[in-house]
């Protein structure tokens, strides 16, 4: 039995479609960030596998990975620290309390 | 064969820890399980034979954001009310939107399910370096000063008190 | 010298003096300015006779033409291109170099006899400006080879003839008489113009010997060469004063003396034959129009005669008979006469200048027109007495002058041509010999009836004088000169085309004996009626045919018709403004107005209604559709949005895969 791109794709997706669950669904600000993480990272198997079955031998596709990964860990940083502020400020994580942009 | 249970294995660890990280009740479980599932996509770089990205992950993403999450969680202190319910009242919408957007995934997926390679698995570390410092320095520098915006930023924006 | 090869420069010469004295020096009575106007036609005189004795004596080949390209054109003209080219040149016949000769010594001798006259005049320099500017256009005229530049030469004549008759524009009656010559030739001009229309429709070209070759090839329909020749023979007679256009002319008397003598006498009215004489050949082509020109011509110089028995005002006396001796010209031209009318135009030309100046020199010396003001002035002014007799003698047709042998020609061909028109022109010189000779007995014989003005007469100045003399001179030998081995004949002919030519009568002999006769005898009757110091037999007779006499006097209301045409023109242009401003006004533009108010309001309504309304419900169908999607998420719910966002991308995105 030989791995096609196909699997690797399907793995992908349903991570991806996992992480968006989570990201609409889930009440906890830092669940929410989860999830994004788990969407980049189904990125991250894409791009890791395009690059292996379309350019075997190339890295580029691995470099745009490293990059990715770069600006999740720059997202979630940036991320928590806003989580944490806001906590401070009204004692919730819960993003439905977050109501300031209600019109 | 060797190769498929591999990706199968980290797979369902992955897709597993996923799952949790998406229905556990308790934040620190979901973060937990978020390590798990990284450690699993790890695997499955290992398995498309990237090296130098599987070291990444692990570094990064498990022994970095993993953690950084969890600490988070930690200091946000009664942020784990175990009796309140994590999942809000959109989840059946949510369901749908997934399940459109996966149909729509499934089509493009259909496009490359037969396609394979029997390239043997090399070395990257040294073309990757190569690479960046080449043709991609001027993104890598731009990078370096994201993440230390991000850093100002996180300093900033979590300071005790702003006056 | 090759005075043929640059015949060009002789309208030019006139033309840059005229530019030069207008711009070159201010206004000043006793300006020198006039000096060169007088060096430049003096330096034209010079060539023309050069040429006129090279012609005489064979040693120069007429016709010469000489062209130059002007410009060109191209049309198209029922789907063939066409290149149209208009050269402008000249083409020196023998009419021209005569005609040259006759311009150019009139305004010579005319030029030096205004230093006397017009001396002291404030507009003096402006003056001799006008002259040289009119001498320039007139030998324009005859020397162009091209009908198009002979016309624009034409209306410039015209000009110059307004600009010189309405010279003392200060006064009224010069500026209407100006106005009036102006507009009536204008109105024979409209003919000429349509027949150069024709002429260009029908050969594509203003060339004149094109024209000719066209004819002579018999390519003209006849129906066109009558047309072309009325149209012609219309603007000629406004220029040469014909019947019925000729009212212009005793008017044009308001202009100074010298400029009557120069212009209408003896070059510009002269102009209207030159054009019959220059086109002679269309008229050869048409029967009808040449006996057009012929009755157009024996009515003028019996209706002007006429007229010219009754006048008192001495230059009007001489106008008319201009008028009466044009139509001799005329009317000679339309009997085939193609060298006697010409002939005429040439001798009359010296003894009309010449009875002009002596005209202008009594003006001058008694400060009137008016001869019943004048009398005995022989005695003060001897030497214009005795021009003035010379001039008379050789306009009525005395034998061995000049004006017996062109009037005895013109005569002789008439009779040939047709007897009847004979009769008429008999009567007329009959009628001229009574009239000249009583312009001769009222003016300076008899006794003095305004002493006052008889004490201040005074012979003129040489400057006056000596061109009287010299006119006199030719007056008297020009004829026997030109008559002599047919000088005159040889230089100027007109070889008709073969079986064109009408059968003639033979004149019988002893025809201009008759015509003598008659000529002295009104000659003692002028004599009878104003030769003594009374003049109860004319008053007598005045009263007794006062009918005639008050018909006479109106000009046979010609005037007055031509007056009330104006006037009923003028009603009508009046009538037509009224419809214009009242009704057309009113309706098509005030009307209009109000229909584009209207529409506009109707427009301003629709807007207001409809399109505001659409734009106002598109701004309230978006706040709509924003309340709406605001009440479906209006609880400002992050993860709400992010589900909406995510539901639009993923359907769009299925849409895509799945398309």
């Amino acid at each position: 039995m030989n791995l096609s791109l196909g699997h690797y794709l399907v793995l992908g997706a349903a991570l991806f479609l996992i992480g968006l669950f989570g990201a609409l669904t889930r009440r906890n600000v830092i669940g929410i960030l989860m999830s994004i993480e788990l969407m980049f990272n189904a990125a991250n198997i894409n791009l890791a596998a395009f690059n292996h079955y379309l350019h075997p031998g190339g890295v580029t596709g691995m470099t745009a990975a490293l990059f990715v990964i770069t600006v999740a860990a720059a997202e979630v940083v940036v991320g928590l620290a806003l989580v944490l502020t806001i906590y401070r400020n009204s004692a919730t994580a819960y993003v439905e309390d977050f109501h300031l942009l209600k019109g | 064969m060797i190769e498929a249970i591999a990706f199968y294995c980290m797979a369902a660890v992955a897709l597993t820890g996923a799952v949790m990280v998406v229905t556990l009740r308790n934040t620190v479980h979901s973060a937990l399980a978020l390590g798990l599932s990284l450690a699993g996509v790890a695997g499955l770089f290992a398995c498309l034979g990237a090296d130098f990205l599987f070291a990444g992950q692990l570094l990064i993403y498990v022994g970095g954001i993993a953690i950084l999450i969890i600490f988070a969680v930690m200091l946000l202190g009664r942020a784990s009310n175990l009796h309140l319910r994590q999942i809000n009242q959109q989840w059946a919408a949510a369901l749908l939107v997934c399940a459109i957007t996966g149909a729509g995934l499934w089509r493009l997926v259909g496009i490359f399910r037969h396609t394979s390679s029997s390239a043997p698995a090399t070395a990257t570390t040294r073309s990757i370096g190569l690479l960046m410092l080449g043709d991609y320095a001027l993104p890598f520098e731009l990078i370096s000063l994201v993440l230390l915006a991000a850093l100002l930023g996180a300093v900033f924006f979590s300071r005790k008190d702003i006056s | 010298m090759r005075m043929l090869e640059h015949v060009y420069l002789i309208p030019l010469i006139p033309l840059v003096a005229s530019f030069i004295i207008l711009l070159a020096a201010p206004e000043d009575p006793h300006s020198p300015m006039p000096l060169v106007g007088i060096a430049a036609i003096g330096w034209c005189l010079i060539q023309s006779v050069a040429i006129f004795y090279g012609a005489v004596i064979g040693s120069i080949h007429i016709p010469y033409q000489m062209d130059w390209s002007w410009f060109s054109f191209g049309a198209t003209i029922g789907g063939k291109p066409f290149l149209y080219d208009m050269p402008i040149g000249v083409l020196i016949d023998g009419a021209a170099v005569v005609m040259l000769v006759v311009v150019c010594l009139v305004s010579f001798l005319v030029q030096v006899y205004s230093l006397g006259y017009m001396h002291g005049d404030p507009h003096f320099k402006r003056y001799y400006a006008y002259l040289s500017f009119f001498t320039a256009a007139m030998l324009g005229l005859v020397v162009s080879s091209n009908l198009l530049v002979t016309f624009c030469c034409w209306e410039l004549v015209g000009f110059s003839s307004y600009i010189l008759i309405g010279f003392w524009f200060e006064r009224a009656e010069p500026a209407y008489a100006a106005k009036k010559a102006f507009i009536t030739t204008k109105l024979g001009d409209l003919g000429l113009y349509v027949a150069l229309l024709l002429i260009f429709s029908l050969v594509g070209s203003f060339q004149i010997p094109q024209i000719a070759q066209f004819v002579a090839q018999g390519y003209m329909p006849a129906g066109a060469a009558t047309a072309i020749g009325l149209g012609l023979l219309c603007g000629a007679a406004g220029k040469s004063a014909q019947f019925p256009l000729f009212i212009w002319l005793p008017d044009a008397m308001e202009g100074p003396t010298p400029v009557s003598a120069l212009i209408h006498a003896a070059t510009m009215v002269a102009a209207g034959i030159y054009l019959v004489a220059k086109c002679y050949f269309i008229y050869a082509a048409s029967p009808i129009a040449m006996f057009a020109v012929a009755w157009a011509g024996a009515l003028t110089a019996l209706l002007a005669a006429t007229m010219a028995v009754v006048c008192y005002d001495i230059k009007r006396v001489l106008a008319f008979s201009t008028v009466s001796q044009l139509g001799f010209m005329m009317c000679a031209l339309g009997c085939w006469g193609y060298t006697a009318g010409l002939f005429h135009l040439t001798t009359h030309a010296a003894f009309k200048a010449l009875l002009f100046l002596c005209a202008g020199s009594v003006i001058h010396a008694v400060h009137t027109n008016d001869m019943r003001q004048m009398g005995n002035l022989s005695k003060k002014m001897p030497f214009t007495a005795l021009a003035t007799f010379v001039g008379t003698c050789a306009i009525t047709g005395i034998p061995f002058l000049s004006g017996w042998y062109s009037k005895d020609m013109i005569l002789e061909q008439v009779y040939e041509y047709d007897p009847h028109l004979f009769f008429i022109l008999a009567l007329s010189a009959v009628l001229t010999a009574f009239y000249m000779f009583r312009l001769v007995f009222l003016t300076f014989t008899g006794t003095e009836r305004d002493l006052e003005r008889y004490r201040h007469a005074h012979e003129s100045p040489w400057t006056m004088t000596v061109p009287l003399g010299i006119l006199a001179a030719l007056s008297i030998f020009s004829g026997a000169y030109l008559s002599h081995n047919h000088l005159f004949e040889r230089l100027v002919h007109f070889d008709p085309p073969a079986g064109l030519m009408p059968r003639m009568n033979v004149a019988p002999p002893g025809l201009g004996g008759i015509v003598f006769a008659a000529v002295a005898c009104a000659i003692l009757f002028s004599y009878r009626l104003y030769g003594r110091h009374d003049f109860r037999l004319a008053e007598d007779l005045k009263r007794r045919l006062a009918p005639v006499f008050n018909l006479l006097e109106r000009r046979y209301y010609l005037d007055d018709s031509f007056l009330a045409l104006v006037d009923l023109g003028d009603r009508t242009a009046k009538m037509a403004f009224w419809i214009d401003s009242e009704v057309i006004d009113r309706i098509f533009v005030d009307g209009w107005d109000l229909l584009a108010q209207l529409a506009a309001q109707l427009g301003q309504l629709f807007d207001a209604l409809f399109i505001d309304r659409m734009v106002d419900e598109t701004g309230g169908l978006s706040v709509s559709v924003g309340g709406a999607l605001r009440w479906l998420i209006r609880r400002g719910m992050i993860q709400e949005y992010l589900l909406w966002t995510a539901a639009v991308l993923s359907t769009l995105a299925f849409l895509i895969a799945w398309r």
